[in-house]
């Protein structure tokens, strides 16, 4: 099989980018007066804008092209339809299914799993009402107001965000609950929440997929511990008033504790990182109601139906995924930072960074060849304005080339007139236009001055797109979130590579464990072939407890 | 005087009854002669149905309810409003009918449950260039002694922003101010505030004796015998210090809520805010020691609930711990059967009205005893006289748990005990 990069269409974009690079955007801009309306795509209530990537018709053409040699349509349906994409691991990926609403089928090894996924939603609203109407009782009989939920990357990113995100849509119910997120490893999270929190009222929901994630495991112990601490009640009780578990391995969830009433299932074929419409949404829809939940599952079901069926001249995940790969592979931009122009979008970036880092960070292909391109580029980002006052300086003046995803929606506190509030919705946006505009055009969108100093000069062409929702709300949100994921797939496809596997982060689990013993217990030798620099590092670290016992 | 009296609280009863007696002439305008027989507050307030009666067979009490359209209600020179929280749009038709109908002098008191600032939108109908006045008299009545409290009351506190009304309500009062020098005169809305402060007092008092009882259950200390020994202290007394499952009741929720109202819109944070969230809380502690007893297992048991209106004799439920105790043994799948002399239709109304969850699993039952068959665990929660002194063998024959848990501290704990009961108390 020939390399991409010795393909046809491959060969034509490199062509067609030696030209290209030559080409400044304000000229781009100057050159056609219908940029905006050819190179920017409305789905819903969500407008795509791509005029301020270093495109032209010839460029998407091209592009259109690369993706139809790479067989992109038949792939967008294998995945929809659960086919093994992930090759590694044998599985579909089948979050879109999640999405799916009852009576449409999808098969997986012969059978619907329409049904399960409607099931387990039913029984996550049986939850989701024990708890907003107060009526899910801990052990001392109190009604639950503190919820904790404990996870890590694909079980917390997503729930995390989206939470944030959406926070002003909790109904009434929900709005005595208070929600905790805990992740880290080493306990600092949850240590410091547990010293605030009142057990008889707490509730934790320990969410792995394979329920043996370390990090996720360590902190469920401790927050176990810290009921039996508490209380006498006998621990099965605490175990069940007082734990949730979301996993694929029901077994060991029940092997943990977990009563079988309060499992939730999630399924083998989803990514984690891609779970978040699953039961692993449960804080979402603690948070934002049930129906605040179906809300965001039917947003990004509208992107899965226009991904699924539009052509991929209007396709937006596809028009997305192609200009960054435009980005990436021929003009060599191999930074992306993420920049939402609103405060609920907090954690967008660290969401992305999961999302396509995880997935598109590969260097081999789904033939177990070494890829000779550039992948996944390195993601990164910050609340917009917040980041105009730290990276944008490099953006501006540095000498790399970074592109920029610009986030915004078009109303907020719409039913506030005149307030202050509106105000500064209006100066968030107003400073994403300026920001966009001076990336772009740099010296070109200021009055010409022969004697502006070269330190004051922008350089500009800094290729960004800008995404334009209505309102945030859950569809939109939804809908933005499928976009994003849809458009990581598409890469993965036009590269080669399997999206939906994580084998880079499997061996340092491997190699921890390994290195727990040294660490626990001084009089453990050192492995003899362990590097010096981990050796005396570890010599170091039971110096200083040496120290601290004595 | 001429005297009509608007509304059908304690406090209509009670104030026509007393001015009656002192020779005025009095028209129950909202209320109807049947309620001399049925009325539960006349039935159940000491010495009041004896005086009505006998001022209604003096001449002096006349009922028209059914007649309010006759001009007598409207011409008597005093008007009393006794409304309850929700009569606020009556109060208001009325005063604005008397401002354009009346004439010569006219003097209103209201002694309604509104809200602060309600005598001062009322008097804004009024004109008092021409004699037309309103006073807030707010009530201090405890009910079990509310004639008493009337006839002969440590205070009266009267508030009205017109100085010219002082004397029309100083000779109003005047037959039952023996025991006190004078009337204590203020504002409107500084009487108004009164009223709130008080209410405020004793919900806290309330309040602090239910976190008093909590914490000795946790320490294993008797709270009744603390509590005993705290009031013999002058400066603490005895009112509003019995522990008990959490207060209801439309009124003082009406005064509580009305001060936190009054501190949000001024962004201050109370310690109201607390007590009324702690008192929720409170009202569920029966269950909860149910479900601490049961070891968080009591799906498909049934429990009995003596008492559901939130205090004895009335027939009121509104913001009743037992309505919360209901909706808990309901939502964990238990059966509950609950007798209450007075509330039954209204709770029945309730949950009718409210579709909560499955209502087939609640009984209502007009026999105290019927409501404890195939229970285990009876729930006291309102202190109705005739809970106090159960046949104790009739319980034990048709419980299945001989399990007791005392909402309002009226059983001796000892002798149950002693008799075969697990009994829990409010911090005991």
């Amino acid at each position: 099989m020939r390399a991409l990069t010795e393909s046809v269409a491959w060969n034509n974009l490199q062509q067609h980018a030696c030209a290209a690079k030559q080409q400044h955007l304000a000229a781009l801009f100057a050159q056609d007066p219908q940029r905006f309306k050819r190179f920017s795509f409305q789905q819903g209530s969500l407008l795509l804008d791509l005029s301020k990537q270093r495109i032209s018709i010839e460029t998407v053409e091209l592009l259109l092209q690369l993706a139809a040699q790479q067989e992109l349509p038949a792939r967008i349906e294998a995945l929809f339809r659960g086919d093994i994409v992930n090759c590694s691991e044998q599985r579909p990926a089948l979050h879109t299914a999640l999405r799916e609403p009852e009576g449409t089928v999808v098969r997986v090894d012969g059978k619907n799993i329409v049904p399960d996924i409607q099931r387990n939603l039913v029984r996550m609203k049986v939850l989701v009402d024990a708890i907003h109407s107060q009526q899910w009782r801990g052990y001392a009989g109190d009604a639950i107001d503190t919820i904790v939920c404990i996870g890590v990357g694909g079980s917390d990113l997503g729930p995390v965000m989206t939470c944030r995100a959406l926070a002003e849509f909790a109904p009434e119910p929900a709005a005595h609950l208070k929600m905790h997120f805990v992740s880290s490893m080493d306990g600092s999270q949850l240590a410091r929440e547990l010293q605030k929190l009142i057990p008889e009222r707490t509730l934790f929901i320990v969410a792995s997929k394979s329920f043996s994630t370390i990090d996720t495991m360590a902190n469920a112990s401790t927050a176990r511990a810290w009921l039996e601490k508490y209380t006498d009640a006998p621990v099965e009780v605490l175990l069940e008033r007082h734990f949730i578990g979301i996993s694929a391995t029901a077994a060991r969830m029940t092997e943990w504790g977990i009563h079988p009433e309060h499992q939730l299932e999630m399924w083998s074929w989803v990514g984690g990182r891609f779970s978040m419409w699953s039961a692993i949404g449960l804080p979402v829809a603690l948070h934002i109601g049930y129906q605040g939940f179906l809300r965001l599952l039917e947003g990004a079901h509208q992107m899965d139906l226009h991904f699924r069926h539009s052509r991929l001249e209007q396709n937006l995940p596809v028009l997305l995924a192609l200009t960054e790969i435009w980005n990436i592979n021929f003009l060599g931009i191999h930074a992306h930072a993420i920049l939402p122009y609103d405060g609920r979008l907090q954690h967008l970036p660290a969401y992305l960074e999961q999302l396509q880092m995880e997935s598109n960070g590969k260097s081999t292909t789904r033939h177990n060849q070494s890829v000779s391109y550039r992948t996944c580029p390195v993601l990164w980002g910050e609340i917009g304005p917040n980041a105009q006052h730290a990276f944008y300086q490099l953006l501006h003046q540095g000498t790399e080339d970074v592109m920029c995803d610009f986030v915004v929606s078009a109303r907020r506190y719409s039913h506030r007139k005149n307030d202050e509030l509106r105000h500064q919705h209006h100066l968030a946006q107003a400073n994403l236009l300026a920001q966009s505009r001076l990336l772009a055009f740099g010296d070109h969108a200021l009055p010409p001055d022969a004697h502006t100093p070269a330190y004051k000069r922008y350089a500009g062409n800094q290729p960004s797109t800008t995404i334009l929702l209505d309102q945030l709300t859950p569809e939109t949100f939804g809908q933005l979130i499928a976009l994003y994921e849809h458009k990581v797939f598409v890469q993965a496809m036009v590269w080669d590579i399997n999206p939906f596997d994580q084998w880079g982060v499997e061996q340092g689990k491997v190699m921890a464990t390994q290195l727990m013993p040294v660490l626990t217990d001084s009089s453990v030798a050192l492995d003899a072939e362990l590097d010096s620099s981990t050796a005396n590092l570890v010599r170091a670290i039971r110096h200083e407890q040496k120290q601290e016992n004595i | 005087m001429k005297i009509s009296i608007w509304g059908r609280e304690l406090s209509a009863w009670v104030a026509g009854a007393a001015l009656a007696r002192a020779g005025n002439h009095i028209a129950f305008c909202s209320l109807g002669e049947q309620a001399l027989a049925d009325d539960l507050i006349v039935q159940s307030e000491p010495g009041l149905k004896e005086l009505l009666l006998s001022q209604y067979n003096a001449g002096r009490i006349q009922f028209l309810e059914h007649d309010s359209f006759c001009s007598d209600c409207y011409e008597n020179e005093v008007h009393w409003l006794a409304y309850g929280a929700g009569e606020y749009d009556q109060a208001v038709y009325l005063v604005q009918k008397l401002a354009r109908t009346h004439t010569g002098q006219l003097l209103l008191i209201n002694q309604s449950y509104f809200n602060l600032g309600a005598t001062e939108s009322l008097a804004s109908y009024l004109d008092s260039k021409c004699g037309q006045f309103i006073a807030c008299l707010p009530s201090t009545l405890s009910e079990g002694s509310a004639l008493n409290d009337f006839l002969s009351p440590a205070s009266f506190i009267a508030g009205c922003d017109q100085s010219q009304a002082f004397s029309h309500i100083r000779a109003l009062l005047r037959p039952f101010m023996n025991n006190i020098k004078e009337l204590q005169l203020m504002s409107a809305r500084e009487a108004e505030f009164t009223k709130f402060a008080i209410n405020g007092m004793l919900a806290l008092r309330l309040g602090y004796i239910n976190e008093m009882a909590n914490l000795a259950d946790s320490i294993n200390v008797d709270i009744e015998r603390v509590r005993d020994a705290m009031i013999s202290d002058y400066r603490i007394g005895p009112h509003h210090l019995s522990p008990g499952c959490g207060f209801g009741g439309s009124v003082f929720s009406i005064y509580i809520r009305g001060l936190i109202e009054a501190f949000q819109h001024r962004q201050l944070p109370s310690i109201l805010n607390t007590l009324i969230d702690e008192n929720e809380r409170q009202k569920e502690l029966p269950f909860r020691k149910l479900w601490q007893h049961f070891a968080c297992d009591v799906r498909g048991k049934t429990f009995t609930i003596w008492g559901a209106s939130f205090k004895p004799l009335t027939a009121n439920i509104s913001n009743a711990p037992a309505l919360k105790i209901i909706d808990a043994l309901l939502a964990q799948g238990c059966s509950v059967r609950v007798h209450d002399p007075a509330a039954l239709e209204n709770l029945k109304s309730y949950y009718d009205c409210n579709k909560r969850g499955k209502v087939e699993s609640l009984e209502l039952c007009v026999d105290m005893y019927e409501a404890l068959n195939n229970s285990s665990g009876l729930i006291l929660a309102t202190e109705w006289k005739q809970y106090f002194s159960p046949d104790y063998k009739e319980l034990r024959k048709r419980m299945v748990v001989p399990l007791i848990i005392d909402g309002r501290n009226i059983y001796d704990r000892e002798y149950l005990q002693d008799t075969g009961f697990i009994y829990y108390g409010v911090g005991r």
